[in-house]
This record gives C-alpha cells, structure tokens and sequence, in this order.
C-alpha cells in the first residue's frame, strides 16, 4: 500500500514536471525518427543488393555457352541481405562489404561498406533505434531519478517518511517501479511501431524466428533499462546533494557509454595484431604451392602422384583413356586443397578478430552497456558472428560452385578439351546463392558473456545496491 | 597582488582540493596519453605493414625469376606478378587517424582489370572500426569538451549553492572580475593540457613542423574556447548546477552525436551511391565477355584507343595474352563512366560533410584535423585516383613486351615502375573550417556577453 | 556633518509586495545601530540594498557619502559584512578562506597575522588548519566574523550574526562589537535578539511591514521597556 503511493506519486510528479515531459518527447520523438530513419535505409540497401543479386543469378543462369572453367572464372556474387531486423540496430553492418566476388582458385574480400563510402562523419554515430535505445534512454532515467533520494534529503521528507514506518529499502523500490513505469511509457510506442513494421511489412505473417528476436530484443533493453534505474536511485542514495548525485552519474555515463567501448575495441586491437591481408595472401600463396596447381600443366609432384593413383584404379596407362577428364579431377584436387588452405588462415583470421572482440565482450561485466550492445546487435543479425557467417557461406557455395562446374569438366569433358562450351542449359541447374540468417539461438548462443553480464549486473544492482541503500545516511 | 590573480590563486586552491576534479583531469591527461600512443601506434604499424609490401614483391619477384629462369612471355609475368599502390600517411596522420583504418591503405596490383582490383578491402575487425580510433582528435574532440563542461558546469551556481555568493559579493569585487577570473584560471589549465598533449603528440609523432602546427594549436584553442563560450552561456541564464550539467551535456550530445547522425542520414538520402554495385557487376560482364567475343572485334576497339600498337601481329590461335590484356582494359574502359561517377559521388558526400559541418563545431573540427591530417575521403580518393594512374602506367610498361612480343627478362623487373602515394593536407578545407569555427566562437561569447548584462544578478 | 551610513527615502518593491518603504536613517561613526522586526519585515531587504545586491526602486542608500547603487564595487572597500548563515569554501582551510577573503580586500596579512584574526574571533588555532568543509555553524560563524574584523571597514553590516554562536561566544561577541565602536565603526545590526539590542546598541529601530516605525535610545529605556514597546508595535 505504501510502496505504492510512493511509486503513484513519483509517477504523477514526474508527469508534472514540464522538463522532464519536454525531455521524453525529445527522446521518443528521436525514437521514433530512428525507427523510420532505419527501416528507410534498410529498404534503400536491401533493395539495391536484392536488384544486384537478381541480376548476376539472371547472368549466371542465363550466361552464354562457355567452357565449364570459363564460367568457374566469371563466377558469381554473393550480396549481403540485411537481416530484417537490422534496421533497429546496425551493429557493424556499416562497417561490414555488402558484396563478394565468388570465383574459382580465389577466395575475395567482401567490399563495398557503407563506411568506405562515407566521409569520417560516419565515425560520430547513427541514427538508429538501439542508439537512443542504449546512450539516451540511460541518460533520461539518469536525469530522472537523481534526485530520488537527495531531493527527499534536501526537503527533510525523507525523514517524515521514514517515521511513518517505510524502510529504506522500501522507499527505494517504490520509486524504482514508479520511474519503471515513466520509462514503459516512453520507450512503448516507439518499441510497438518497430514491431508493427518488422511484422507489418511481412503482412503480418508471423515469422516464429524474427519474433523471438524481436521479444529478446527487447527483453535485454528491459533489463539495461532496470539496471540503470536501479544503479541511479543506489547512486542517489549514496549522496547528500542532488548536484552531486547527478555529476556522479553522469560521470559513469560518460565512461560506459563513450569511454569505454572505445578504449576495449582499441586495446583488443594493440593487443592481437591483425595480418595484412597481402601477408594472408602471401602466406596462403606459399603454403598452396606446395600442393597441386590446378592450372599448370601437370609438372609437380603432387599433381603426378595423382595422376599415377588414378591411373591405376582404372587400370589404364595414359591420361587420355581415364574414362574422366584429368584436367577436371586435378582442378578440383587444387581447388580442394587451396580452399583448405586458405579456410585455415580465414579462421586464423577471424580467430585474431574474436580475441580482439572478447575483451570487449568482458568489459561487459565492468559496464552494462557494453553487454546489451553486444546482444542487441547479436539478436538484430548485425554482429561479428553473423558477418563471418555469411563469409563463411559464401565462401562455402563458391567452393561448391566451383567444385561443381570442375566435376562437369571432369565428366563431360575430354582431356585437354580447351574448346567445347556448354550450353546455359547447364549453369541453370546450379542453385543461385540464396543466404538465410541463422536462428535466434545460435545467435544468442554467441553471446553467452554478454547475456551472463547483464544477468550479473540485474543481480548485483538489485541485492549489493540494495545493501548500501541500507547504510544510507539519514541524518 | 592583482585582485584578479589573487580570485585565480583560490580557485587553484579550491580545484587542488576537489577530488573530483582532480581525477576528471588526470582522466582526461591519461586519455590524452593513451590517444597518443595509439596514434603513433597505429601508424607506425600501418608503416612497418607498408614496408613489408616491399618484402612481399620481392619475394614475388624471386619466385617468378626462379619459374622462369630464362624469362618468358610478359603476358605470365602480368598475370602472376603483383604488385602494390601505397598510400603512406601524412606525418600528421598519427594525431587524426579519420577513415584511414576504414579505406585500404595499399591496393595489390596485377596488370588485370583495374576495377576489379582497386575496391579490394584490408582484413578489417568490424567491431574495432565501428568503435572508431581512440586518438587524440577523439580525445580533443569528444573529451575536452566534457572536461569544459565537468569544470564549468557550476562555475556560478556553486557560489549560490555553497553560500558564498554573498560574502564574496561583500568583497570590493564585482561580479565581472569573479567570473572572468574563474573562466580564465579554467581555461589555463585546459588549454595547457590541450596544447600541452598536442605538442607531445606532436613530437612523438614527428610531424613536419610547418605551419600546420600554428594551425593546430589555434584550432585546438578556438575549440576549446567555444566550448567555453558555451558553458559561460549557460551559467547566464544563473540556473542551479544540477540543470546546468543537463543543459550542457545535452549540447554536447546533440553537438557531437545527434546532429553527426542526422547529417549523416541526410547524406545518404540527398547523395545515394548505387553506383559500387552496378560498377563491379557490368566489369564482370564486359570482361568475361571478351573471352567470347571474336578477337578482331576486341583488337580493333583496343587498337582505336592505342594506335600506336595498330599494325603489331594478328592474333592467332586460341589465345594470346596482348589480347587478354586488351580485353581486361576494355573492362575497364566500359565503366570508366561508373568509376568516375563513383569517385565523384565520394566527393560530392564530403563536399556535403564540408558545407553541413556548420551545423556542429565538433563534426568541422574533426574535418579540420582530418584535412590536416589527410585522413579523409578526399585523400583516399586522391589514392584511388594515383592507384589507376599506377595501372596506367605498369600498362604502358608491359604493353612493349606484349605487342611487340619481346621476351620479358629477370632484368626487367627493376625497370618495372613501383607506386608510392603520401597522402597530403587539405588545406582549403582547413581554411574554411578555421573560418567557420571562428565565427562559432564569436557567436556564443557575443550570445553570452549579451545574456549576461541583461540577466540581473540574484545573490540569494 | 557626513554621516558613514545613511539612507534617504530608500524603497524596494517587489512584484507584488512593498518591502521597504521610505527609509530614511543616518548612522555616524561609532554608532550602533539595531534593527529589529519580524521575519519579512525589511531588515534583510535594508541590508541587501547597502550591500548593493539588490537596486533600490527609488531612494538611495549612502556609504560613506557614496551612493551604493552607482558605485557597487567602490562602496565595499568601506563596509563588511557577516550574514546569519556564514557560508564559506568548504575545500579550504578557515585560515585560507579569510586570507582570500583579505586578500580580496586589499590587505595582505602574514599568516600570524591571520590566525591571530581567528583566535580572537573566537575560533580554536588548531581549527584554523582545518577544511571548512567539517566545521559546525559557530566555527563557521567566528570565520565571518574574523573576515569582517580584518577588513578594517568604516561600516559593519550585521544579519543576525549571533545566530548559531553559544552563549558564551555571543557575550564575546558583544564585547568585540563594542571595542570596534569605540574604534569608530559604524555598526548596522538586524536581529531579533532584543535584549543583546539593548545591551550593545546606541540607538534601536523598530520595522514593521516594511516601514522604519520607530526610532529609539537606548540609554532611555531599559530591556523590559524596550520590549514592552517592541510587541505593542507588532500586535498594532
């Protein structure tokens, strides 16, 4: 009963607080505004991938008769559709190559990101839902609830409270659910229209996976919402004067929300070198050259052992009467062995990347932001994890394009056929490359540190915070 | 003593005493330092990764020259040789790293088709470039002003609030001088640290000390004075310290974050770039093309834009690498229009940065180190363009031995032309953005001067 | 003659209130003035209008022949001043906050000089070195008076300046009160405290709702008198 008079009337007070109803409707309003903003540029970019990537599926399956090499040569392109929740937060697809070049022997560099085509203004910031999601809305809880217990110090209420018989603890908690319910009351509608339009554009079909991202979505902004509401009347309490309380604050703010991200992303960076990607090449270069060369004429060793095992399981005794086609057999040998390779390095690669990434990733448990970043760009298909896999998928029906078009040259080919073309008739069979992002749980599965920090921050706001709201000084 | 110095000599003694402060600016001292280092840091490696291109093409070159001993036809070497475009950084570059870790500072070359080379990216952690570059422009840009504001917030209020205000108004002294002497003993110190890691950035990155240092430290302390200016503003309107600090950190974001984001959506909608995509699919297309083309038809359309190579020999057989060759150029030739179109469109979006920057001093400062710094757009653009001059030329080299079919030897490799590309200051843009931001400092203090007359003085 | 204090036909109206009306008052050197009303009567507002925090609506206050309202800062070299709550910079010590507060004044005193200032006022030398941050309303109240005895003015504004101080230190302060009188300071006082009026005062105002409504010696009266007189004033 009481708490809940006490959560009423912060409710009520803060609704009649002009500043603070101007301040919301900036924020909501900016919400809103990101909420259009990101669904606008979502449609721009996936239109024109979509367009791009109909139009070298049409080529490919359209393309001219051609030596099965040639076309592994002329190949295709794998364009990264945005998952369709992205447009809440663009994690690093702005930094990310919208487009690779899937060709025989050579694994590309996805290029094209929106960051490469964008003055350093880019480097300031978007404009999108999990920005004001996860640096505006803290500041507005901040702004708030610092005055949750200085105000009642400074006005010699809180005293009369307490002698009506609440405890501290109560008292807390029940200016923790009224300023809750402010924060429900902003973030509601802006969170209800991304999910009519996520939804809305599907026709409101219900997609089972792109829901239980939207609810975890979300859930986690719920959590980081609480964490600072609660972090903020601790804080208060922790202080006599009002001016005080606020400057602390908002010293955290700064150094979780600007600070920190940085310098972690930076020190991952110091600390892990990342190869150049010439050295990568390099290196991959020299180790596939102890392998088969797919395109030389059959000088090495590796390429005559081959050839000497294939003619004894057919029991021939010259290239030219193997019922298959060598040229086709030693391309995908080479192929086989050069894509090992490289896939080796890549995940060397990536490796480095991950380990540049963890220590951001643990700095989640200094600082909840870094936590809910982490999640909401894992759950918005926008992450690292969701990046590499669509390299890796590429890569994958790049190699399997290839392979596919060596083992029609290997059957349908004589050897040292360097003249027939076949038909499109025959690149049409070949499944134009189609990515689907990945399920909720493997993305969430990805970012257990994450979600751990988070959980641990809820726990520690709610029972150490409460502990020091214990040793409050009343008087 | 000088009332004014003896109000300076106590606010020194007041901010001795302050913990909070005290850690504030050692906070933002430390971040300087960390900038710094990560600066040079960071170009040095960018550096020493440029210097081992050098081993890698010599190493490219080895292996070539032991493939083939007695040399061969140069069409091989085109085609299994690579070599690099190297855009080096600016001396200046350490203390405002801008796009360099976005946009590719080497590009590898082999004598193919330009344009399905020259977009190749760096091996990049999308993680680290979306954080952005912890260097000291960030520290200046973003920081500084939040050590302004942590030091100024209450520069008046606090006197009100602490009841002093009154005792100190008692005092021969007016109301001018206290506030005057606050702002200037706060600008001392900030300015020192300003300038103080600047030059340490400054040494330690071993610029060249022309007059881009005068620029430096001049748009360093017009920065921080506007920043000032601002914080004097607010404490005009004499409100208490808690809707100061608000009021002043919402400047801040809106200055620093909101307003970057909405240009930046501005831009991508008034300048879209469509052109990437179209550009590396209609390559593909004219290049792989030409394989099925008739060999004349390709010659003739070459020859047209080489004459001089007009009466070499007809082409026989299947293949012969002077006609692969013509027909990865003429790729290239049939996007000429994309590729520039492209290139200007990167101009055009920081052109529009350029003219929309008055909407937000931190974003014309961060061009103005950039500019300085020649880390933005315009000079990977620079790059792009220096890059396809490289092919031109590696084109011309080989383009003898092709068509006059002469033998390439292992000699001929020194004579082969090696690219380098420094990227240089803007200073045009540095101008205006000096230009600019002087007028923004001017603003605020007239603004402020203004507000100040007119508001009377509450003492209680 | 010049008087060090005066006011002629000072007002001060606020939006909607009258808050002095037609003060007139000359106050020479030497002389102790109390000023005693209620709270909200204008002894503060008559205060503030000599300290030159707040503009007078009409009238004009003088010190030391100077107009206050045309000469802010100039008339502070000739008045001091110790407010009820004496509110100092809590990070320095009490002897750092009157060596600015001298130094502000235009006197450069040796560090003896100053704690001899302190101890006099009252306040504990070892107190002296520590942070105002910790001292209690007394301590801080001693400080005040201290900055004020130090400035060597021709006038001393008081409000309500022994609010806070014990008995003992009041009497004390009494004491200094009138040895600076016999230095020939002009003393303005506003207090509630009619029996110290009686006590230290040369003269004793009565203020009511804005308006100086008596003017009384005190060698005339005795204290029970005076304060027969005060409360027939605030029941009329």
């Amino acid at each position: 009963m009481m708490v809940r008079s006490i959560a009423q009337k912060e409710f009520i007070s803060t609704l009649r607080d002009s500043r603070f109803v101007v301040l919301s409707a900036i924020v909501l309003l900016l919400l809103l505004a990101a909420t259009v903003v990101g669904l606008h540029s979502y449609s721009t970019l996936q239109a024109e991938r979509d367009a791009a990537q109909q139009t070298v599926n049409d080529q490919f399956a359209n393309s001219e008769a051609r030596h099965p090499h040639r076309m592994a040569h002329y190949g295709s392109y794998a364009f990264r559709p945005k998952s369709s929740i992205s447009f809440l937060d663009f994690g690093m697809d702005s930094y990310t190559g919208a487009s690779v070049y899937m060709e025989a022997h050579k694994q590309n560099s996805a290029n094209f990101s929106q960051a490469q085509q964008s003055s350093s203004l880019i480097r300031f910031g978007e404009m999108t839902v999990a920005f004001v999601l996860q640096m505006l809305i803290p500041l507005l809880i901040i702004f708030l609830c610092f005055g949750a217990f200085t105000q009642e110090k400074e006005t010699g209420t809180l005293k009369i409270l307490l002698s009506q018989g609440t405890s501290l603890r109560q008292v807390a908690w029940s200016k923790i659910a009224g300023f809750s319910k402010v924060v429900a009351l902003v973030v509601a509608p802006a969170l209800v229209l991304a999910a009519l339009l996520l939804f809305g554009r599907g026709g409101f079909e219900l997609n089972g996976d792109l829901l239980q991202r939207l609810l975890l979505f979300i859930g986690f902004y719920l959590v980081y919402f609480f964490i600072f509401i609660v972090l903020s009347v601790v804080v208060s309490a922790l202080h006599q004067r009002s001016s005080t309380a606020l400057v602390t604050l908002l010293g955290i703010w700064i150094l979780c929300c600007v600070i920190i991200p940085k310098a972690t992303a930076n020190l991952g960076a110091t600390l892990y070198t990342t190869p150049t990607k010439a050295q990568l090449e390099a290196d991959v270069h020299e180790e596939v050259a102890k392998g088969i060369d797919g395109h030389s004429s059959g000088q090495d060793e590796r390429t005559e052992a081959l050839k000497n095992e294939l003619l004894e399981k057919y029991k021939v005794s010259s290239v030219e009467e193997l019922p298959v086609n060598f040229d086709g057999i030693r391309m995908a040998a080479g192929e086989e062995h050069s894509t090992k390779v490289y896939q080796e390095h890549f995940n060397e690669l990536t490796d480095i990347f991950r380990m540049q990434n963890r220590i951001s990733e643990y700095a989640g448990f200094l600082n909840p932001y870094l936590a809910v970043r982490h999640l909401s760009m894992g759950m918005a298909g926008s992450d690292f994890n969701h990046y590499v896999n669509f390299q890796n998928e590429a890569e994958q029906y790049r190699y399997n394009l290839a392979q596919g078009l060596n083992h029609i040259q290997a059957t349908q080919l004589k050897y040292g056929d360097k003249e027939t073309r076949l038909s499109s008739d025959t690149w049409k069979e070949f499944q134009p490359f189609e990515y689907e992002t990945p399920k909720a749980g493997w993305a969430l599965a990805n970012h257990l540190v994450s979600l751990i920090a988070l959980f641990l921050w809820l726990v520690l706001v709610c029972t150490v915070g409460m502990k020091l709201i214990d040793k409050t000084k009343v008087a | 003593m000088n009332k004014f110095w003896i109000l300076i000599k106590y606010e020194w003694l007041n901010f001795r005493a302050d913990k909070g402060l005290l850690i504030l600016t050692l906070l933002t001292l430390f971040s300087g330092l960390y900038g710094i280092y990560y600066g040079t840091t960071e170009i040095a490696r960018q550096q020493e990764n440029i210097a081992a291109l050098d081993v890698l093409t010599e190493k490219n070159i080895e292996e070539l020259k032991a493939k083939y001993p007695d040399g061969t036809d140069a069409g091989d070497i085109g085609y299994y040789h690579s070599t690099f475009a190297v855009n080096h950084p600016d001396s200046w570059a350490s203390l405002s790293l801008g796009q360099r870790d976005v946009n590719p500072y080497y590009i590898k070359l082999r004598l193919l088709n330009l344009q399905s080379q020259l977009y190749d990216t760096e091996n990049i952690n999308p993680l680290k470039v979306l954080s952005g570059n912890f260097d000291l422009a960030f520290v200046l840009v973003y920081l500084f002003p939040l050590l302004i504001i942590g030091l100024c917030f209450n520069i008046l209020s606090i006197e009100k609030e602490q009841g002093t205000l009154p005792l100190l108004l008692s005092q021969p002294i007016g109301l001018p001088l206290i506030v005057s002497a606050k702002l200037t003993f706060r600008m001392m110190l900030v300015l020192g640290l300003a300038l103080l890691l600047s030059v340490v950035a400054m040494v330690l990155g071993q610029v060249m000390p022309d007059e881009r240092v005068a620029l430096w430290l001049g748009v360093v302390v017009l920065y921080c004075l506007f920043w000032f200016g601002v914080a004097f503003l607010v404490a005009a309107l004499q409100k208490n310290s808690a809707f100061n600090a608000v009021t002043l950190l919402g400047v801040w974001l809106t200055l620093t974050i909101i307003v970057p984001a909405l240009l930046n959506v501005y831009i991508a909608v008034k300048r879209p770039m469509p052109q990437a995509l179209e550009l590396t699919i209609k390559q593909r297309e004219v290049v792989h093309g030409g394989w099925d083309k008739p060999k004349r038809e390709t010659m003739d359309k070459f020859f047209s834009l080489y004459p001089q190579w007009t009466d070499t020999t007809e082409i026989q057989g299947r293949f012969a690498w002077r006609w692969y060759y013509a027909f990865h150029h003429l790729g290239d030739v049939a996007v000429a229009d994309l590729a520039q179109e492209y290139q200007q469109g990167l101009q055009a979006r920081h052109q529009l940065v350029e003219q929309l920057n008055v909407w937000s001093v931190p974003v014309n400062v961060q061009t103005i180190f950039n500019a300085m710094a020649g880390s933005d757009l315009p000079s990977y653009v620079g790059f792009l363009q220096s890059a396809t001059q490289y092919h031109d030329s590696l084109r011309e080299f080989y383009y003898p031995f092709l068509f006059n079919q002469v033998n390439f030897t292992n000699a001929d490799y020194a004579k082969e032309p090696r690219h380098s590309f420094t990227s240089s200051s803007d200073f045009t843009t540095v101008y205006a953005g000096v230009y600019k931001l002087v007028l923004s400092v001017l603003l605020v203090f007239v603004v402020g001067i203004l507000l100040f007359r007119n508001v009377k003085l509450k003492v209680k | 003659m010049e008087y060090v204090l005066e006011a002629r036909k000072l007002c001060k109206q606020y939006q909607d209130k009258l808050a002095l009306r037609d003060l007139n008052l000359q106050i020479e050197a030497g002389e102790i003035f109390c000023l005693l009303g209620q709270n909200g009567a204008g002894k503060s507002t008559t205060i503030n209008l000599f300290l030159g925090f707040i503009q007078p609506t009409s009238g004009a206050a003088y010190i030391n022949g100077l107009e206050v309202a045309s000469n802010v800062t100039k008339v502070k070299e000739h008045l001091a001043y110790i407010p009820e709550n004496v509110m100092l910079y809590p990070n320095l010590t009490g002897l750092e906050n009157l060596a600015l507060f001298s130094n502000l004044a235009g006197f450069d005193y040796s560090e003896k000089e100053l704690m001899d200032y302190l101890v006099q006022a009252g306040l504990p030398a070892e107190a002296a070195k520590r942070k105002v941050g910790g001292y209690s309303k007394g301590m801080r109240q001693k400080v005040g008076i201290a900055i004020a005895v130090a400035k060597h003015a021709k006038v001393l504004l008081l409000d309500e300046p022994t609010s806070g101080l014990d008995p003992k230190a009041s009497n004390e302060f009494s004491d200094l009160l009138l040895k600076l009188s016999g230095q020939g300071t002009a003393i303005f006082m506003a207090t509630h405290d009619i029996f110290r009026a009686k006590e230290v005062g040369t003269r004793v105002g009565i203020m009511r709702e804005g308006e100086l409504v008596d003017v009384l010696s005190t060698t005339a009266l005795n204290a029970n008198e005076l304060e027969k007189l005060y409360l027939n004033y605030m029941h009329n």
